[in-house]
């Protein structure tokens, strides 16, 4: 008997496939050994030491933990590329073990509401609910990075016009997700709680401290525009609209009509504005003045019931059209469809400037976006308040960088897709896939397809894709 | 008073395309026949253009709000993406199987007759709005065109069926794929900027976006890496496609998706 079992099991073609695990080069097992390892290291500082502290990464801690792990990668490029593990971070093994851990940890993310409250406190304890602060995600991101950012040393130098494509993508993304965690700390948000004519300095964080700002702001207007309102046809008991007829619902306008519910109804008078004078209501233009309309009711047996509705504001209340003791014919609440601030904006250098902030429209002042945040709801197009959010992001341009580069390399991956095999019903027919790797000429895989019940067996590869070796062990 | 009756359009969209379909398929040799059914293909598509082109007028704001608006553009992509395929390609079962789907959206959409409201919330109204959304159901229809491959290549191997079938196709249609996937994502984080001062935030449905991004990031490496592992690629397209189920359909039920900023569509 042999002491060298292993060996003896072997069927004879396969003695040089199986490679011992951690002998050079490494490969896939390797790879899933070092997520393990990862996870189980994150893991247990995550439950002795707690989660990471997000502002720990402020200025200048950032850009030196950067520059640091940039240049240990660049370093270990250049000098250390012997070590089996610099080597294979740069190859797609790394690549494909870091995308698994780091799809397994946003993966659990996906599943877990965000927040300690209302998660039990195991998952609080394990991190799990804070995900991008805790530890396993760290080690994570740090291995992915470290595999994305050696694949793109590997093809920088010499460089090449066809590592192009190349270069946008995977720099691109480094860049990318780079600036956004480093940023992530130097991203500061306050707000303005603003009221008509009064001028403000400082303005307040999400924990309510004050906050001194390089700007003042002053709110002139608030305005808002309005969409039209509905009929709605509701329950009188709970004033609620009926669930099968919220498809039906439609707008509020002169002449408007449709079949609600399966009554007829047509709108024979509307107002945006209006006042209540005798029964009937009347445009105005008034403060808080309410949307009304006049409509008409028919039902199947062309019975016909005729009133006036509004939904009433802040200062009026609403009023229905009650069609039998069950329901009654509403309007809703107009919903706002546009809303700004226009506002005067002062900065310490004497200069005054007038400005619209609005949604999706906001204003950069001294290295500060202003957006429009909100309102006081409650008094809806009346109210003489705004609330205005000020983000300072100072990496910004960094990231916008890496997104620029991303955009044109997504461009590049479209055009990666290969002519067809002219024959495709061949067989066998020869016919291409993978892609060229810019390393080497011509090493374009060839594969012989036959179909049929032993097609993967047979597609045999003519030439490797790349020259390292290939291990069938742990895949 | 739905604005607009789609129910014509739509019906006109099936038919059309049921009988172009049915042409292909006995058309053989006969010429007269072929251009029948390529012209009946295509009018299904331009009828169903026409229809998103007046549906979007008369709302006053780009039909891609609710899911069922979603179902529209879909429902229409999917037929060009799979026309265009079976004219540069050749491959006649991609323009079945993609008709075939679009039918079924649309007879979604019958069904259901979605709420084609007025209202746009202000945070939507954004030039990003349209190339963001136009993008994204583009690539979702490169890469289920792509998910049908993959399931077609999974059968071959565990049935042994004679089919014609090829990873090419998969490949071509992934990086078609994955490259307006990623613009999808960029335009969503440039125009999250503008809209709510970040460009990511870890929500629920930018989490899933993010995972189907990578899912399909995974399928393009493994394949350059093991192009002769057909399976284990296929599998990974197979299992990229649900994800992007999730991001697109589901998120809205995961309890993840709680506190969730994109949860406006109904
Ligand atoms: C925007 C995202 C990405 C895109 C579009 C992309 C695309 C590609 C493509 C098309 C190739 C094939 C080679 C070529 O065409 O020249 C490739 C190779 C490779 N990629 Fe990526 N990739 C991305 C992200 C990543 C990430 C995140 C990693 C690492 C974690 C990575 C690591 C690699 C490696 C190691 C190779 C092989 C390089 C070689 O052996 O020469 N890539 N990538």
């Amino acid at each position: 008997m042999s002491l060298n079992t292993s060996a003896n099991n072997r069927a004879p073609g396969a003695i040089t496939r199986k490679k011992p695990v951690w002998a050079s080069p490494w490969g896939y097992a390797e790879g899933w050994l070092i997520c393990l390892a990862l996870l189980i290291t994150g893991t247990a500082l995550q439950l002795t030491i707690g989660g990471l502290n997000a502002n720990a990464l402020s200025w200048p801690v950032n850009i030196i933990t950067g520059s640091i792990f940039t240049a240990v990668l660049i370093f270990s490029w250049y000098f250390l590329r012997r070590l089996p593990m610099v080597n294979w971070l740069a190859r797609v093994p790394a690549a494909i073990t870091s995308i698994a851990l780091l799809t397994f940890l946003v993966l659990i993310m996906g599943f877990t509401l965000q927040e300690d409250a209302g998660n039990p406190a195991w998952v609080q304890q394990l991190g799990l609910s804070n995900m991008t602060s805790s530890w396993p995600f760290l080690f994570g991101m740090m291995f992915f990075m470290a595999s994305l950012g050696m694949a793109t040393l590997k093809r920088l130098t010499p460089m090449k016009g066809r590592n192009i494509g190349f270069f946008l993508n995977h720099a691109g993304l480094y860049i990318a997700i780079l600036g956004g965690l480093l940023g992530a700390a130097d991203l500061k948000r306050v707000f303005f709680d603003l009221t008509e004519g009064e001028v403000m300095w400082g303005a307040v964080d999400r924990d309510g401290l004050y906050y001194e700002m390089p700007l003042a702001v002053e709110l002139e207007r608030f305005n808002m525009e309005e969409f039209n309102p509905k009929v709605a046809i509701i329950y009188n008991e709970t004033g609620r609209i009926v669930p099968e007829s919220i498809s039906q619902m439609f707008e509020m306008g002169k002449g408007h009509r449709g079949n609600l519910y399966g009554w007829d109804v047509e709108i024979l008078e509307f107002h945006k504005m209006s006042g209540r004078i005798d029964g009937r209501f009347e445009p105005v233009i008034d403060y808080g003045a309410p949307p009304a309309a006049l409509v008409r009711v028919t039902d199947s047996g062309g019975q016909q019931l005729e009133g006036w509705i509004t939904s009433g504001s802040f200062m009026y209340p609403h009023q229905l059209l009650h069609v039998d003791h069950e329901l009654a014919i509403a309007m809703t609440i107009p919903q706002a469809s546009h809303y700004s601030s226009d506002v005067v904006i002062y900065t310490p250098d004497g200069q005054v400037r007038q400005a619209r902030v609005e949604v999706n429209k906001p204003v950069s002042v001294n290295g500060w976006k202003l957006y429009q945040f909100s309102y006081d709801d409650r008094f809806g197009k009346w109210s003489s308040s705004s609330t205005i959010e000020a983000i300072r992001d100072p990496w910004l341009p960094v990231v916008y960088t890496g997104i620029f580069m991303l955009i044109a390399g997504s461009l590049y991956l479209m055009t990666l897709g290969k002519a067809p095999e002219t024959e495709p019903d061949d067989t066998p027919a020869l016919h291409e896939a993978g892609m060229p790797s810019p390393d080497k000429k011509n090493n374009t895989p060839l594969y012989v397809a036959a179909p049929g019940p032993d097609a993967e067996r047979a597609l045999k590869p003519v030439r490797k894709p790349q020259q390292e070796p290939e291990f069938e062990g742990v895949v | 008073m739905m604005p607009i009756d789609p129910t014509l359009f739509t019906i006109a969209a099936i038919v059309l395309w049921a009988l172009g379909m049915l042409l292909f398929l006995i058309a053989g040799e006969r010429k007269m026949v072929k251009v029948l059914a390529h012209a009946s293909y295509l009018a299904g598509i331009l009828v169903l253009a026409v229809f998103t082109w007046m549906l979007w007028d008369i709302l006053g704001r780009p039909p891609m709000r609710t899911l069922g608006e979603t179902r529209l553009w879909y429902a229409m992509f999917l037929p060009v993406i799979g026309y265009a395929t079976y004219v540069r390609w050749d491959y006649s079962w991609i323009l079945h199987y993609s008709g075939a789907v679009a039918i079924v959206f649309l007879a979604i959409n019958l069904v259901y007759p979605d709420n084609y409201d007025r209202d746009l919330m202000p945070a939507l109204q954004s030039v990003w709005f349209v190339p963001h959304v136009i993008v994204y159901i583009f690539a979702y229809a490169l890469l289920a065109a792509s998910a049908i491959v993959a399931v077609k290549g999974l059968a071959i191997q565990y049935f042994g069926l004679k089919w014609s079938w090829s990873m090419q196709l998969a490949d071509n249609l992934v990086y078609l794929g994955l490259g307006f996937l990623t613009l999808g994502l960029l335009f969503g984080a440039l125009w999250g900027k503008e809209a709510w001062g970040h460009y990511w935030m870890w929500d629920p449905k930018e989490t899933w976006a993010f995972l189907t991004w990578i899912g399909y990031l995974a399928y393009i490496h493994f394949r350059y890496h093991k192009p002769n592992k057909t399976a284990e690629a296929n599998w990974i397209l197979a299992v990229a496609f649900i994800i992007l189920l999730i991001a697109w359909f589901g998120v809205n039920y995961l309890p993840s998706a709680a506190n969730s900023v994109h949860t406006y569509a109904q």
